[in-house]
C-alpha cells in the first residue's frame, strides 16, 4: 500500500499509462539484486531508488579509491577508503528512505550466489569482469529470474536482458576465456549504460514495454549511435543449452 | 560475392580509419582474409595463432549473430559484416 507521501512522491510516473498506482505498487514490493556499486552500479541503484524499488540488496567487495570517482558518482571524495557498499547506501537512503538498501561486503562465487540471491526478483550485471557475469547468468538461469547485463569500455558499452528460458542468455555468446584488463572509460559511459538497465529493470517489474530479449544493443558514445543485433539461444550453450557441451573458462 | 564489413573502432588503427571496408568472399572467413590482405595489422587482432577467431572478436552478419561457426556462414552480394569486441568493464 502506497502512503500519501509516496503517492506524491512518485506521481509523475504514477501518470505514465501502463504504470499507474498498481505499478508503482509492484516497483514497491520488489527486491533487486544489483551486483556490483561501481560504474554500472551506481546510475542503476540510483534510479532503482528514485523509481521507488522497494528493496536493493548491494553486493561489492572493493573500497572506495581516488581512481574511482571519474564514474562512480553514489562516491565522493569523502567517502575515499569507505566499503562502496556503505558509501552507497549512505547516499541512497539520503535519496529515498522509503527504499530498503541492503549492503553485503562481499566477493561474489559460485559457492556463495545461491544464499545472495535468496529472496531476491532480478539480477542486474554491474560487474567489471566477465568470469563473475557468468557467475551470475547460470544464477538467473537456475533461479529463474531475469539477469540484466551491462558492460563498458572507453565511450562503449552494450547492454542485453535475459529471461530465462524465453531468451538467449550470456553465455550464448561465449566463445571462451579473455583476459581481464583494466579498462579504460569515461563516466558517462556507465551512466548511459546503467540507465537502461535499470530502464529494463523497472518495464520488467511494472510488466510493460518490450525486453532486450534475444537483442544486444551496443551503444558508441563516440559517434553517437545505437546499433541492436539479433541474438539466438545457441542449443550447445553450457548454461542454458539443450545439448550442454562443458567449456572449459 | 561483395560484402561490407564494418570495423570495431579498436581495430580501424589497421585500416587507416576505415569504419567499413569492402571485401570479396562467399562466407564470412573468406570475407575477413580478403580484408586481411589489404590490411595484415588485422590478422593478429582477429585471429590467434591456429586461425582461430580470437575469444574477444563478435561476428554479425546482417545485425544477427553468426556465433557459432561464424566464418563458415554463406555471405550474398550487398550483406553487412560487423565485426565487434565483447566488453566487460563496468
Amino acid at each position: 500500500m502506497l502512503s500519501d507521501q509516496e503517492l506524491t512522491r512518485y506521481d509523475r510516473q504514477i501518470m505514465i499509462p501502463g504504470i499507474g498506482k498498481e505499478g508503482q505498487e509492484k516497483l514497491k514490493s520488489a527486491k533487486v539484486f544489483v551486483a556490483g556499486a561501481g560504474g554500472l552500479g551506481s546510475p542503476v541503484s540510483i534510479y532503482l531508488a528514485a523509481a521507488g524499488v522497494g528493496s536493493l540488496r548491494i553486493v561489492d567487495h572493493d573500497r572506495v579509491e581516488l581512481s574511482n570517482l571519474n564514474r562512480q558518482v553514489l562516491h565522493w571524495e569523502e567517502d575515499l577508503q569507505k566499503e562502496k557498499v556503505l558509501s552507497a547506501q549512505d547516499k541512497l537512503r539520503k535519496l529515498n528512505r522509503h527504499v530498503d538498501v541492503e549492503t553485503m561486503n562481499k566477493t561474489i562465487t559460485e559457492e556463495n550466489i545461491q544464499d545472495l540471491l535468496k529472496g531476491c526478483h532480478a539480477i542486474v550485471d554491474a560487474m567489471d569482469n566477465l568470469p563473475t557475469r557468468y557467475i551470475l547468468n547460470k544464477a538467473a538461469l537456475d533461479k529463474g529470474i531475469p539477469f540484466f547485463h551491462g558492460a563498458v569500455r572507453a565511450f562503449e558499452g552494450r547492454m542485453m536482458t535475459v529471461a530465462p528460458g524465453d531468451s538467449a542468455c550470456l553465455r550464448c555468446l561465449y566463445h571462451g576465456p579473455v583476459a581481464q584488463e583494466k579498462f579504460p572509460v569515461i563516466g558517462v559511459t556507465p551512466a548511459v549504460v546503467g540507465c537502461i538497465q535499470a530502464t529494463e529493470v523497472i518495464k520488467y517489474l511494472v510488466g510493460i514495454g518490450e525486453l532486450l530479449l534475444n537483442r544486444l544493443l551496443i551503444y558508441d558514445g563516440l559517434s553517437m549511435k545505437f546499433t541492436e543485433f539479433k541474438v539466438k539461444k545457441n542449443p550447445k550453450c553450457d548454461h542454458c543449452g539443450e545439448k550442454r557441451e562443458r567449456i572449459i573458462s | 560475392m561483395s560484402a561490407k564489413v564494418h570495423l570495431h573502432l579498436t581495430l580501424r588503427q589497421h585500416t587507416n580509419s576505415q569504419e567499413v571496408v569492402e571485401a570479396e568472399g562467399a562466407t564470412v572467413g573468406e570475407c575477413l582474409k580478403d580484408i586481411i590482405k589489404r590490411f595484415p595489422g588485422l590478422e593478429s587482432a582477429l585471429f590467434d595463432k591456429r586461425g582461430k577467431l580470437n575469444n574477444i572478436v563478435e561476428i554479425y552478419l546482417n545485425l544477427q549473430s553468426a556465433y557459432p561457426d561464424e566464418l563458415a556462414k554463406r555471405v550474398k552480394d550487398g550483406d553487412e559484416i560487423h565485426v565487434t569486441l565483447m566488453l566487460a568493464g563496468g
